[in-house]
């Protein structure tokens, strides 16, 4: 393996990802270059590290408590990072077209696949490194304060060998689903094409799965009485690794950490043979039959659309299930439930509610925030045909709602019958959670209609990144002003109080949701005055 | 409003009296950042004219074209199309123009008939005519039998056609083409250029065509403007340019050489071979 090659493919494959926002798109600029990562980096590792301190010493508490707190966290912080970067690269970075598959630098240029799996994996590890670093600086001062400067130094050790490890496993998820979607290729019809996308989501949801540490861990547990099986899963050598070091076995917890690293090569090696095995940088050809085409859109004419609107929306419906990259949106949200699923008797009713409208909110926003970008550089179509800013708003909320509407409503009527509530219930569960999905539907567009990236890069990311993180971060505040209130609606006896509850809750939606509907209407607007790139 | 006078050096456009002018682009400037993209170009296309838009690469033409259809905003200059200044009602002019742009950008999860069926959509075709006109471009450019498959898994040529397909199936009065034959085989591309021809001929639709094969230019264009780092350095028929030029009985590609400076190719040409 050539280093210096895989370190300048790494390198490109992350300025690639820094420059696809428009505001760092010069490539001279800092924030255009690698190496703002590092300084994101130093300063979520700074940030977390000064707030922290702070809390410890407002909260004053005693270093056996600390102690207790870093023991406690410090071994599950690798396992994080892992699923974190397997969670978000299923999501962002499962996204190269066939067009940029078949491209691909490392497909023509003479890069090994190993070498390609390595750089790949570094760079999609380095550009989650934030996240890790945030954690990281969070944990310094409770583990130092709580003499545990041994163990997170391992700790750190592993966080970095888990955030390769989880772009090594996006890696191998890649190159399974290019295989995945060549299956249907050459074959008739739509049952082709449901059959590629179940493939696709089951894919997925058994690597989201089978390397995720809450579902690892509740279900090991359920065999805990035939003995300790970290042992025999590698995955969670460097939480094994930890735990020996915190009980003072540190001969023990070195031998699982060289373990867990000697793991992580041979992912590489594996992934490397699953890149040449699997790796086929062709287009997929699939027949539809020509009445498909001449049927119209009645359900959505039906909506009260017009006849372009329609076609707008049916056409992104359309893209849902037929393109690759909008599968892992289809399979988060089924992943999270599963998870409840699984442990849902151990955050009980009230959090299982939260959960629930949490996903369905989770979904939407993502849909909403990527439904303008995705379109990438088709987007420019609609600035040439005869229609108004207003048909393709509208049919972007409908294309939007639809299945956030459909989804939330199902999750939240099987999780209702799974709970045993009573129907009057579980009918106000489903409109509490829909009503969730709307407002963040509402609010995610808000920010497609502003920040989309409609970049063609081998790593697009339909929203600029700090749009992503803002339309998080303000989406989840609004959703748990609705959530938390309803939840305790649901589940509590009827009081005065309760309809004080009731009264918040609708009037706050009705609230945001007016202004998220003013904001993407203007934002609109404003976004076909000029075509964005 | 009156149209902004013309800069110095560059002749107005006299159309024929009696031809409706579908299009007309007066001192059009853009800029993006410090890249001065178009300086006062003007230029004008009246009905049943095929308009040859000639420039290296970067001198404009495609922002030229975007500007016609109102993606981009002039700086400054006016752009009328029939008759009527673009921003006036963009949605009604935009229904008799066709356009291909110069990398389509096709929604490739779909198949070419959905991808034809949802544009016809957007000019409001009835289904009857749309899949008469459809089916008729789809044969006339060897695309039958393909349409059912996604677009993902065409050739660049193929998805040439459907966006060739795409721009004319509403029948257009205005034809804005960025490199429309990119890709296309020798018999289809012949197709493409007869097409134009009857279509301007016969329909008297007018035709902003931009191309980098000088022959192609030559052969269908009635008109040609060169473009040279966003400025028109010579507009008119291909002999009065040869005139222009002093290169009579010369190819356009002299022509062109000469007029944007870049003549003398020698020097370059051996470097290069070293």
């Amino acid at each position: 393996m050539n280093l210096h090659r895989v370190g300048r493919l790494a390198e490109t494959l992350v300025a690639s990802q820094v420059r696809s926002g428009r505001s760092s798109s010069n490539p001279r600029s800092f924030l255009g270059r690698p190496s703002a990562i590092a300084l994101y980096d130093l300063l979520a590792f700074l940030g977390a590290f000064l707030v922290a301190t702070w809390v410890l010493r407002s909260a004053a508490l005693s270093p056996t408590t600390l102690a207790a707190l870093a023991d406690y966290v410090l071994p599950f912080l690798p396992l994080v990072a892992v699923a974190a970067v397997l969670i978000a690269g299923v999501m962002f970075e499962l996204t190269n077209t066939a067009r940029f598959a078949g491209s691909d630098a490392a497909n023509w240029l003479p890069i090994t696949p190993a070498e390609y799996v390595a750089a790949s994996s570094a760079a999609i590890a380095y550009s989650y490194a934030p996240a890790i670093a945030l954690l990281l600086g969070g944990l310094l001062p409770i583990a130092v304060a709580g003499g545990a400067g041994a163990t997170y130094a391992l700790c750190a050790v592993l966080s970095v060998a888990g955030l390769f490890e989880g772009g090594v496993l996006v890696e191998m998820v890649r190159a399974t689903t290019q295989r995945t979607s060549r299956f249907a290729s050459g074959r008739h019809g739509q049952l082709a094409i449901v059959l590629r996308a179940l493939l696709l989501v089951l894919l997925i949801l058994a690597f989201d799965l089978a390397f995720n540490p809450v579902f690892l861990l509740g279900f090991l547990q359920r065999f805990s009485t035939y003995g300790d099986l970290t042992t025999l899963v590698p995955f969670l050598w460097s939480t094994r690794a930890l735990t020996e070091g915190v009980g003072g076995n540190w001969l023990l917890g070195g031998a699982f950490a060289l373990g867990q690293l000697a793991f992580v090569g041979l992912l590489v090696y594996l992934a490397g043979r699953l890149r040449v095995r699997f790796w086929v940088p062709a287009a997929t050809e699939i027949q539809l039959s020509p009445a498909v085409s001449a049927r119209g859109h009645p359900f959505l004419t039906g909506l009260g659309l017009s006849p372009p609107e329609a076609a707008i929306a049916s056409k992104d419906l359309r893209g849902f299930v037929r393109r690759r990259e909008m599968l892992p949106l289809l399979t988060v949200p089924i992943v999270l439930v599963v998870l409840m699923v699984v442990e849902g008797s151990a955050i009980g009713a009230f959090g299982s509610i939260l959960w629930v409208g949490w996903v369905g909110g989770f979904f939407a926003l993502l849909l909403a925030e990527t439904s303008v970008g995705q379109e990438r550089r088709s987007f420019q179509s609609y600035y040439a045909f005869p229609i108004t800013a207003r048909t393709v708003l509208r049919a972007k909320v409908t294309a939007v709602l639809v299945p956030a509407i459909l989804g939330a409503a199902a999750m939240s009527a099987i999780v209702g019958v799974l709970f045993a509530l009573p129907a009057v219930a579980v009918a106000a569960f489903v409109l509490l959670v829909a009503a969730g999905a709307v407002l963040l539907a509402l609010w995610g567009l808000v920010f497609a209609a502003r920040f989309s990236d409609f970049q063609d890069r081998p790593r697009p990311q339909y929203l600029r990144p700090g749009a992503m993180l803002g339309a998080m971060g303000s989406g989840m505040v609004i959703l748990f002003a609705v959530l938390v209130p309803g939840a305790f609606v649901l589940l509590g006896t009827w009081t005065f109080a309760s309809l004080g509850l009731v009264v918040w809750t609708a009037g706050f939606a009705l609230a945001a949701g007016l202004l998220a509907a003013h904001w993407v209407r203007t934002g609109f607007d404003r976004l076909f005055r000029e075509i964005p790139f | 409003m009156s149209a902004p006078p013309l800069p110095r050096g560059v002749s107005p456009e006299v159309p024929d009296p009696g031809t409706a002018l579908l299009l007309d682009v007066r001192a059009v400037s853009k800029s993006y950042g410090p890249v001065r993209a178009l300086s006062a170009v003007s230029f004008s296309a009246p009905a049943g004219q095929i308009v040859g838009l000639l420039g290296p690469n970067g001198a404009g033409k495609s922002t030229m074209m975007k500007s016609i259809l109102g993606l981009v905003h002039p700086d400054a200059g006016e752009i009328r199309l029939f008759g009527r200044p673009v921003g006036a009602d963009p949605v009604s002019a935009k229904r008799q123009i066709g356009y291909v742009p110069e990398s389509p950008s096709l929604y490739e999860f779909l198949t070419g008939a959905e991808y034809l069926d949802f544009v016809a959509d957007m000019y409001g075709l009835d289904r009857a005519t749309r899949r008469a006109r459809i089916q008729q471009f789809l044969t006339g450019l060897e695309l039958a039998g393909h349409e059912n498959a996604l677009i993902s898994g065409y050739s660049q040529g193929m998805k040439q056609k459907v966006a060739l397909i795409a721009a004319l199936a509403h029948r257009p009065r205005l034809l804005i083409l960025d490199e429309p034959l990119n890709g296309l085989d020798p018999r289809s591309a012949r197709v493409a250029k007869d097409l134009l021809r009857d279509l301007a001929g016969r329909e008297g639709v007018a035709v902003v065509f931009s191309t980098h094969v000088l022959e192609i230019a030559e052969a269908i264009c009635d008109r040609v403007v060169i473009l040279n780092h966003g400025e028109v350095v010579a507009s008119g028929t291909v002999a009065a340019l040869r005139d222009r030029a002093g290169l009579v009985g010369s190819g356009l590609e002299e022509v062109f050489l000469a007029l944007t400076g870049t003549g003398d190719l020698r020097d370059v040409v051996s470097a290069l071979a070293r």
